[in-house]
């Protein structure tokens, strides 16, 4: 490759720079208001943390039950944090234990076994992102009183899915498409029965995308903050979102922002870990076009 | 058995498992969007409502005629229909300005990636209550005052409500060009290297060589991200309506019906205003299917 001009390379770091400051200064700023002490929120200086201290985060583990204190004449309640914390990791690896199994069967159902029409089942169940969510959920807590699963953390399990398993299906039916179908074969002619065939050749294979499918159900999922609003009602039956979105900002914004953290860090790492694979995976299942 | 029938059974048999495997999908499906989505339909030729007393009568179509009558339903309407092409305009614009910053390999790339990566991967369920508060500060932080004034000047020029709503706007689009931008990228590296360096001897600007090259084969992935992101900047807005319990008092389609169906406890209405979005997604929809569907060279 012929050597850039040294204006190109330039001008390509101050693009970098410019866009890697606008995709980390929310991230940054919500990161720095959660370090200070209320005294500092409020006199000083907002992009800055003098006096980092992490008391914020310790409050919000602090046994709840009981009245924190009182801002001026305002009792503060407090919060059962940890509690929530689990509910959230129920929800979402429930969720992508279930969207990961139904789409992987789905798709090999459609891209390897092709029943007749399943290119146009295929195409209907992503058309199910045309749905307009804004009042389906008033007929769908009748679905969820009928299941019986009123303020109940596994009407989430049920409901969230739903909101990824369109793409999943979509992209891992067209990378099973395209596998030759030789690969399969030969494992056939050896003995191996059908199931030990996609076992031991198509899932190693499709790593990538499996990942792919993982990543996006959970910042898909992750992104939610309605339904749990609307499905969860007793305080301890809550996911971090939810239960954030119940809080006073206007008496705990410190501590608020200490939670939204919290719940972030752990869903950032996870999402880091796999992002090579994310973007790898995308590439593969669209190589070919679905 | 002959062989011919021995294939057909066999063809039967895999064509039952395919139903049986497709299951758990299509039912999850049919509970969570299909029964809702009928009862909205039917509840739109109804006057259905729980506040109201005696029987639920089928109205006809007098609650689509209705809204189409109404001006404020107009209005609605044409700010849907601007925050789903400005958010959708701006994020393609960025995610296609970051994929070809990350195109090609330069020291560092890997941690630049992952900081374009980042505000999608940020849960936006709890990011978007940060920076909704941040932007609209309930309480006298270090930034209250500066923003309390931001607000005043919007709101003055484009009317109450108009900064909160352009602050779910902005982060929209920060948390969707994130996604854009990864997809493209992805969709960049699916493009054969040759391609590229056949462009190299055929033309001599970079402009033409992107024209000419790198944007008709993004353009499946420009489609797909635009629909993918176009759905989230609805669930962006309804979380934020949650959130304030309705401070949002910009008409979009999506926080008027929400108005008539949980206060006004009108759920026809409702019911048909959402319903109206439906035929502009199914043709964007179909547009995306005819640009992924090109004819197959391979005959599959």
């Amino acid at each position: 490759m012929n050597p850039q001009p040294w204006w190109r390379t330039l001008g390509h770091r101050a693009l970098v720079l410019v866009a890697v400051v606008y995709c980390l200064f929310p991230v940054y700023f919500m990161l720095v208001q959660s370090l200070k002490t209320a005294r500092e929120d409020v006199f000083g200086n907002p992009l800055i943390v003098t006096n980092p201290t992490l008391e914020n985060f310790a409050e919000l583990f602090e046994p709840s039950g009981e009245p924190r204190g009182f801002v001026g004449r305002v009792l503060q309640r407090s919060y059962p944090f940890f509690v929530w914390l689990e509910n959230t990791l129920v929800v979402f690896t429930g969720t992508l234990a279930l969207t990961l199994g139904a789409s992987v069967a789905a798709a090999y159902a459609l891209g390897r076994l092709r029943p007749p029409g399943f290119r146009w089942l295929r195409r209907v169940i992503f058309a199910t992102y045309v749905i307009p969510q804004t009042i389906l959920f008033v007929p769908l807590f009748r679905v969820v009183h009928t299941l019986g699963l009123d303020d109940n953390l596994l009407a989430l399990v049920v409901i969230y899915p739903t909101m990824a398993l369109p793409f999943c299906v979509w992209m891992l039916s067209a990378y099973f498409e395209h596998l030759p179908r030789e690969i399969e074969e030969a494992a056939l002619i050896e003995g191996a029965g059908r199931i030990q065939a996609f076992v031991r050749i198509i899932l190693p294979l499709s790593r990538p995308v499996l990942v792919a499918a993982g990543v996006f159900t959970l910042g898909t999922i992750a992104s939610d903050f309605t339904l749990a609003s609307v499905f969860l009602l007793s305080d301890i039956n809550k996911t971090v979102p939810a239960g954030l979105g119940s809080m006073e900002v206007a008496l705990d914004e410190l501590l608020a922002v200490a939670g939204i953290n919290l719940m972030a860090i752990p869903v950032v790492l996870i999402s880091a870990v796999f992002a090579r694979d994310y973007v790898r995976g995308l590439t593969a299942a669209m190589l070919e076009g679905a | 058995m002959t062989p011919a029938i021995a294939a057909r059974t066999r063809r039967q048999r895999e064509i039952r498992v395919a139903y049986l495997l497709l299951s758990p999908t299509l039912l999850l499906l049919l509970a969570v969007l299909g029964y809702p989505l009928a009862w909205e339909i039917w509840a739109s030729f109804t006057n259905f409502s729980p506040l109201q007393e005696g029987a639920t009568r089928f109205v006809g179509l007098t609650n689509y005629r209705q809204q189409l009558a109404d001006p404020q339903f107009w209005q609605a309407a044409t700010v849907t229909i601007v925050y789903a092409a400005v958010t959708s305009v701006a994020k393609l614009g960025l995610g296609l300005g970051f994929a070809l910053l990350l195109a090609r390999p330069f020291r560092g790339r890997a941690l630049v990636f992952l900081a374009i990566f980042l505000p999608w991967a940020y849960p936006a369920s709890v990011s978007v209550i940060g920076w909704f508060w941040t932007l609209n500060p309930p309480l006298s932080t270090a930034y209250a005052p500066l923003m309390g004034q931001l607000k005043f000047a919007v709101d003055g020029v484009l009317g109450d409500g108009a900064w909160a709503f352009i602050s779910v706007t902005l982060f929209n689009i920060w948390r969707g060009s994130s996604f854009v931008g990864v997809l493209l990228l992805a969709g960049i590296n699916a493009i054969p290297p040759e391609l590229f360096e056949y462009a190299l001897l055929d033309s001599k600007s970079a402009c033409q060589r992107f024209c000419a090259v790198t944007l008709p084969l993004l353009k499946p992935f420009l489609a797909l991200g635009v629909f993918l992101t176009l759905t989230s900047a609805f669930t962006d807005l309804a979380n934020v309506w949650m959130l304030t319990a309705g401070r949002i008092v910009f008409p979009v389609i999506g926080t008027h019906a929400y108005w008539l169906a949980v206060e006004g406890g009108r759920f026809g209405l409702a019911s048909a205003l959402s319903l109206t979005l439906v035929p502009v997604l199914l043709g964007a929809l179909l547009g995306l299917f005819r640009l992924f569907d090109r004819p197959d060279p391979g005959g599959a």
